[in-house]
């Protein structure tokens, strides 16, 4: 090995990362190089000084700081679960009544037209009512979300999230259901208009849709309202009719979004 | 005669989990397991930002923010990465944040090294001497620039590999070994210079 060879190989020697058969090489080198052997003394003494250095110890409050952080991202995360179960149930509920009722419906259309006219009805009135229970747990439990999780870190950390969460292929559960509650409760309309943009490649779930739904009449931006009317369009979101209609005749929403729920009843 | 020998069964011991698993664990929705991951690695994550910044509740507050964040974007922890590797990431992107806030650089001065000074009782010339040298080394380690003192850290004081080194500073391996040896050199030049001591 020459010096050039050797002096590339010494902070490597004296870091002790070289491997045994080029170590064995440099250190037959320094036994007969005294330039070499000097340089790499004077490495050697630099990383034994570093090392000796104290390592500093953190006071007792961190402990305390993150384990607090660490309970309530837990607690979060129930509040969350417990909300996203609620779209669950009334997604499952939509879903179950389309299967429940076509065996009914198509042997007697006929002569049981009354009946299951009566049975969607009441079918309906109970998807209602879960939707309303619905929006009032969205309701109160947006001031709760305003006031922790979602508003800790800048505007542009949080849509970083969404963004990135948004490039999940095949996203979990939790994705979607952070998703879905960047675009019900962050407060601002990027973060919000971006979630929902992310939601359009998992419209086909049934929680998704239901979502977008339960999010639109608490919406209060006319152009996250437009871009929910259109997502519940693309994704032919029957069950939004009613709330359509709503909006259509809301004299106090925006021009623009009763036209554009208008469009969407047509459409729909 | 010959004697039944029924070897003892094996007794079965559960290697504790590996980072990694914790990680997956935290991001599948099991955020006691970041309580673990706290335990194991809160204490180098600290030295590390405090020898960077300089300064002790900087460091405190960095070290939380790194653990929020993991917290917070533990949906982006990928299957086959170095958990080290994307803690050091993260905390290097806490720390360049604090930098930008914090203009000018400050000199790293490592808190521990202040309070053994405080400490008067201790007078004897051998300890005076060993926090000279301390001194001397924190001096040297601040003249360095903040990318020679980052790259020292991880490979010296925190003994990461140049594969994870490379990953947390998004350079290839061959570059993250370059700068280590580059900045090793440099803080051996400032030692030697404020010892007043010539290299050869």
């Amino acid at each position: 090995m020459n010096c050039q060879t050797c002096i590339d190989h010494l902070p490597e020697l004296a870091d002790a990362r070289l491997d045994e058969k080029t170590a064995a090489l440099a250190r037959a080198h320094l036994e007969g190089c005294p330039g070499c052997r000097a340089e790499y003394e004077s490495l050697r003494r630099t990383l034994e000084a570093l090392d000796a250095l104290p390592a500093a110890a953190p006071s007792h409050r961190l402990r305390a700081r993150v384990m607090g952080d660490i309970e309530a991202e837990k607690l979060t995360l129930r509040s969350q679960a417990g909300w996203a179960s609620s779209i669950r149930a009334a997604a499952d509920a939509r879903r179950g009544r389309r299967f429940a009722l076509a065996p009914l419906l198509l042997p007697a259309l006929g002569a049981c037209a009354l009946v299951a006219l009566g049975f969607m009805l009441g079918e309906r009135t109970a998807t209602q009512r879960q939707l309303a229970d619905l929006r009032s747990r969205v309701d109160t439990m947006g001031q709760l979300f305003e006031q922790s999780v979602l508003q800790k870190g800048a505007t542009g950390e949080r849509l970083e999230t969404v963004l990135t969460a948004g490039e999940a292929r095949r996203p979990d559960d939790r994705v979607i259901n952070g998703l879905i509650n960047s675009m019900a409760f962050d407060t601002s309309v990027n973060v919000r208009l971006n979630a929902l943009n992310a939601l359009y490649s998992h419209a086909d779930q049934d929680v998704v849709r239901a979502g977008v739904l339960a999010c639109l009449p608490r919406e209060t931006n006319p152009l996250v309202q437009v871009a929910m009317i259109d997502f519940l369009v693309a994704a032919r979101e029957h069950a939004a009719a009613p709330e359509l209609r709503k909006l259509v005749g809301d004299s106090q929403a925006d021009a623009d979004v009763r036209e554009s729920a208008r469009r969407a009843i047509d459409m729909l | 005669m010959a004697v039944d020998w029924h070897p003892s069964p094996p007794v079965e011991t559960k290697a504790p989990p590996q980072d990694h698993e914790l990680m997956l664990a935290v991001r599948d929705g099991d955020i006691d397991c970041m309580g673990e991951l706290f335990e194991r690695h809160h204490g180098p994550l600290f030295g590390y930002v405090a020898k960077l910044t300089g300064d002790r509740a900087a460091a405190e507050d960095i070290t939380q923010i790194v653990f929020q964040r993991m917290l917070k974007y533990r949906h982006t922890y990928r299957d086959q990465g170095s958990f080290t590797a994307w803690m050091y990431h993260l905390a290097r992107r806490c720390t360049s944040d604090h930098f930008r806030r914090s203009a000018p650089a400050p000199i790293a001065v490592d808190p521990a090294d202040l309070e053994s000074r405080a400490d008067e009782s201790r007078g004897v010339d051998e300890s005076a001497a060993r926090n000279d040298d301390h001194a001397l080394l924190h001096r040297a380690l601040g003249r360095l620039d903040r990318d020679d003192r980052e790259v020292l850290l991880l490979s010296r004081l925190q003994e990461l590999s140049f594969a994870e080194i490379a990953a947390i500073l998004e350079c290839s391996v061959g570059a993250a070994r370059v700068r280590a040896h580059r900045a090793m050199r440099s803080l051996r030049d400032q030692y030697f210079r404020l010892r007043k001591e010539p290299l050869t």
